[in-house]
C-alpha cells in the first residue's frame, strides 16, 4: 500500500473525526447546510413562488440551455472571437484575451494601476483565475461587498464555503459580537438589525468612493458581447454603476452564442437558488452619453470604463482534446449539484476545496493543482449516486468526472487502502471477500 | 437455450446466506429450471469506479467467459450493484459478446405471472412500510422504481408510504462506491435521514444488499426502533406467514 495513500486516507478521516466535534467549525457549518439541502428538494416541487414549480421552468429550458453551452463548446474559437470583436469594436470594452492565468492576473494588475483597494463582488472565477492570491501578494485591500463575503472577512473565515450564501454558517450572535469587537457598536442578534447596520455604513461608501471594481459574469453573449450579472442585494448594481473603472474577470466558459442563451441561464440559476436575483445587470457597454450634439463621452453617472479579461487557462484544451472534465465547460454555476449531493450532505465544506464546498470544486482543484490535493479534499467521499448528474439543468455528468478522478488517484497509488485491497481482490481472485 | 442462474452477488454470498436462501425459493416456487452455482466470480461493482478501462474490461472479459463456459444465458440477481454493473459496463465492454439477459429480482416478481403465482397476502393487522430506492437500482440504464411498488402494493393489508425523498429523488444511504469499506461516517447522516422521514413507516425495505448494512448498522447504533428488511426476506415472511414486525 502506498505510503502517501494511507497518509492522505488519514488526513480527510481527521476532518471527518473534527466535523462530530459540534463546536467545530466544519459541525458548523454542516448543521445550517444539511437543513438548507433538504429544503431545496421540498422547494422545486411546491407551486409557492409561481405558477410552476421550479422543476417544471428548468425541465422546459434545459434543452435550450444544453444546445446552447454544446453549440459553444463545440465552436469555442469562433465564439470566442466573435465576442472579443464585437466588445471591442461595438461595446467599446478595453478587452484582453489571456491565454493563462498569470497572463489575466498580469493584466488585472496593469489595470489596477496605482489603486491600493479594490472592491468586489462574489466571484468563484476571481479565485478560480487566482485573482485573489495575487491581489494578497501585492497587499490590495480587498474589500468584499457580498455581505456572506463580508461577513466571512469579518471572522477571517479560512474554511471552504458556499459560494451562493458564503456567510451562512455564522450565527447572529457570533456576527454582532464581532462587529462590536471590530467596531464598537452594540447590536441586537437580528438580521435586520444587522443589514441595517451595513446598509448604513457601508453603502455611502459603496456609492462615493469606488474607483475601481471588480466582478466576474454570469453569462457573456458571443453575438452581441453584453455581460448578464446577476444579483438579489444590489452591490453589483452599485459596483458596476457607481465606479470609474469596472472590471470583469471571467472564463471564457461564460460565453453563450447569443443574449437570449445569456437571460436564460441567468434566470434559471435564479430560479434555482429562489432568492438570488433581485435584479440582473445587462451590460452592453460603459456608461455614456451622446445628448451633446450626438458626440459620445463615457463616464456619465456609471461606469467610465468597463474591462474584460476573459480567460482561457484550461479551457479550449479541455474542448479541444476532449478531456475528461470538458463538460465544466457546459456548468452555469447554479449549484444544484452542491445541494442534492450525498457526500456534501454527509461532510460539509469537510467535502471541499480552496475554490468552495461540492464536487465541481474538487474538479476545480485537480485542473490546477493535481490529484493529491484532489484526494486531500475528499475525492474519495463520493459515493456515485449521480443525484448530481440527474440535476444538472445544463447535462453536465459530474459523476463520470468524480468516477475519472479516482481512477487517476488509484492509478497514482493514492486510493484509500481499504479499497484499494478490495480492488486487488476483486482482479486476482474474482471475489472481493474472499 | 441455455441455463438460468441466480446471481447472489459475492457481498450477499458471504454476509447474507439467509437472504440468498430466501431468494432461491422464492424464484424456485415460479421457475424451477433457475439455478445456484458455486464460485461464481464477482460482477467487480466495487472495483468500477478505481479501475482503468482496459483493466476492467479484462475482468468482465473474465465473467462472461465464465457465463459462456457455464453456458448461462439468463441472469437473476438479488444484488443492486450487481443488476447497475452487469446492465450497464458489460453490454458497454463486450458489444455482442454478452449474450446474457439480466434483470433484477424486482423485475421478475413485479411480472404479472408471476407476481400472480406468489399470492401474497398478509394476515394480520394492516402494516405501514417503506421502499427505498437504492441508487443503483434508479441509475441502472433500465431503471427499477416501479416493479418494488407494484409487488407491494399487490399485498393486502400492507401499505406502502411513500417517504418524502423517493424514486429519482431518493436519499443515498452514503455506503455506495466502496464509500462503506473507507469512510462509514457517509452513511451515518444519509441513512439517518432516511429513517427520520418514515415516519409512520415501521418496515424499511430495500433491493440492494450495500443499503441494507448501512441501515442495519446505523439502527444499530442510533437505536432506530424500524425494522430493516431486505425485499426476499420481507416476502419469505409474508408467505410463510411471519409477522414481518417481529425481528
Amino acid at each position: 500500500m502506498s505510503e502517501k495513500a494511507k497518509e492522505l486516507y488519514e488526513e480527510v478521516q481527521k476532518k471527518i473525526e473534527a466535523l462530530k466535534d459540534e463546536d467545530s467549525e466544519y459541525a458548523k457549518f454542516a448543521e445550517i447546510w444539511r437543513l438548507a439541502c433538504l429544503g431545496k428538494y421540498r422547494s422545486y416541487d411546491l407551486r409557492y413562488l409561481y405558477e410552476d414549480t421550479s422543476r417544471e421552468y428548468i425541465e422546459k429550458y434545459k434543452p435550450a440551455i444544453i444546445e446552447a453551452k454544446e453549440k459553444f463548446v463545440e465552436n469555442i474559437d469562433e465564439y470566442v472571437e466573435k465576442c472579443i470583436n464585437v466588445m471591442e469594436k461595438t461595446n467599446k470594452f478595453k478587452v484582453y484575451y489571456a491565454k493563462t492565468n498569470e497572463e489575466a492576473q498580469e493584466a488585472f494588475m496593469k489595470e489596477l494601476g496605482d489603486e491600493k483597494v479594490i472592491y468586489k463582488s462574489k466571484s468563484l472565477e476571481a479565485k478560480d483565475i487566482g485573482i485573489m492570491d495575487v491581489l494578497k501578494e501585492n497587499n490590495i485591500e480587498i474589500k468584499e461587498t457580498d455581505l456572506g463575503d463580508v461577513l466571512c472577512q469579518l471572522f477571517d473565515y479560512e474554511y471552504p464555503n458556499f459560494t451562493l450564501a458564503p456567510g451562512i454558517q455564522f450565527s447572529e450572535e457570533g456576527i454582532v459580537a464581532k462587529i462590536k469587537e471590530k467596531y464598537g457598536v452594540e447590536l441586537e442578534p437580528d438580521p435586520e438589525k444587522i443589514v441595517q447596520f451595513y446598509r448604513e455604513n457601508y453603502r455611502p461608501e459603496l456609492l462615493n468612493n469606488v474607483k475601481i471594481s471588480l466582478t466576474s459574469a454570469n453569462a457573456i453573449s458571443a453575438h452581441d458581447g453584453t455581460i448578464f450579472l446577476l444579483e438579489n442585494e444590489g452591490n453589483i448594481s452599485l459596483l458596476t454603476r457607481a465606479v470609474d473603472k469596472h472590471i470583469v474577470v471571467s472564463g471564457i466558459s461564460k460565453i453563450v452564442p447569443d443574449e437570449y442563451d445569456a437571460f436564460m441561464v441567468g434566470k434559471i440559476q435564479e430560479r434555482i437558488t429562489n432568492v438570488d436575483a433581485g435584479y440582473i445587470s445587462v451590460i452592453t457597454a460603459p456608461s455614456g452619453t451622446s445628448d451633446i450634439r450626438g458626440t459620445r463621452v463615457f463616464g456619465m453617472y456609471g461606469a467610465k470604463e468597463v474591462v474584460v479579461i476573459l480567460v482561457d487557462d484550461w479551457r479550449t484544451k479541455a474542448a479541444k482534446e476532449d478531456l475528461f472534465y470538458k463538460d465544466m465547460l457546459k456548468c452555469i454555476s447554479c449549484k444544484s449539484c452542491d445541494f442534492v449531493c450525498t457526500a456534501s450532505r454527509a461532510f460539509g465544506n469537510v467535502y471541499s476545496s480552496k475554490y468552495g464546498i461540492g464536487g465541481l470544486n474538487i474538479v476545480r482543484d485537480y485542473i490546477h493543482n493535481g490529484i493529491e490535493e484532489t484526494v486531500k479534499d475528499g475525492l474519495f467521499l463520493c459515493t456515485g449516486c449521480s443525484n448530481c448528474t440527474n440535476w444538472c439543468p445544463s447535462g453536465v455528468d459530474l459523476a463520470e468526472m468524480m468516477k475519472n478522478l479516482k481512477k487517476i488517484a488509484t492509478e497514482k497509488g493514492l486510493c484509500p487502502p481499504p479499497l484499494k485491497s478490495y480492488q486487488e481482490r476483486i482482479l486476482d481472485d474474482k471475489n472481493p471477500f474472499k | 437455450m441455455g441455463r438460468k442462474l441466480i446471481f447472489m452477488g459475492c457481498l450477499s454470498s458471504k454476509h447474507y446466506p439467509d437472504t440468498c436462501e430466501n431468494a432461491t425459493k422464492l424464484i424456485q416456487s415460479i421457475d424451477d429450471e433457475y439455478e445456484v452455482l458455486d464460485d461464481v466470480p464477482c460482477c467487480g461493482a466495487l472495483a468500477y469506479h478505481i479501475t482503468k478501462e482496459e483493466k476492467m474490461k479484462e475482468h468482465v472479459n473474465f465473467v462472461n467467459d465464465w457465463f459462456q463456459e457455464n453456458d448461462i444465458d439468463k441472469i437473476t440477481t438479488i444484488c443492486a450493484g450487481c443488476y447497475q454493473y452487469l446492465t450497464r459496463y458489460y453490454p458497454k465492454f463486450l458489444g455482442d459478446d454478452f449474450q446474457v439477459d439480466v434483470e433484477h429480482l424486482l423485475q421478475f416478481l413485479a411480472k404479472p405471472e408471476n407476481l400472480n403465482q406468489l399470492n401474497l397476502e398478509h394476515e394480520g393487522k394492516k402494516i405501514h412500510l417503506c421502499y427505498h430506492d437504492g441508487c443503483h437500482l434508479r441509475n441502472a440504464v433500465v431503471p427499477i422504481i416501479e416493479e418494488p411498488r407494484t409487488i407491494i402494493n399487490s399485498i393486502k393489508n400492507i401499505k406502502l408510504y411513500e417517504m418524502e425523498n423517493n424514486k429519482l429523488n431518493s436519499i443515498c444511504c452514503g455506503s455506495g462506491g466502496g464509500v462503506y469499506s473507507i469512510f462509514k461516517e457517509n452513511s451515518d447522516y444519509n441513512t439517518q435521514t432516511i429513517f427520520d422521514q418514515m415516519r409512520r413507516g415501521k418496515i424499511l425495505l430495500t433491493g440492494c444488499p450495500f443499503c441494507y448494512t448501512a441501515f442495519q448498522r446505523v439502527k444499530k447504533d442510533n437505536n432506530v426502533k424500524k425494522i430493516v428488511l431486505k425485499i426476499e426476506d420481507f416476502l419469505m415472511k409474508i408467505i410463510n406467514g411471519v409477522d414481518p414486525l417481529n425481528e
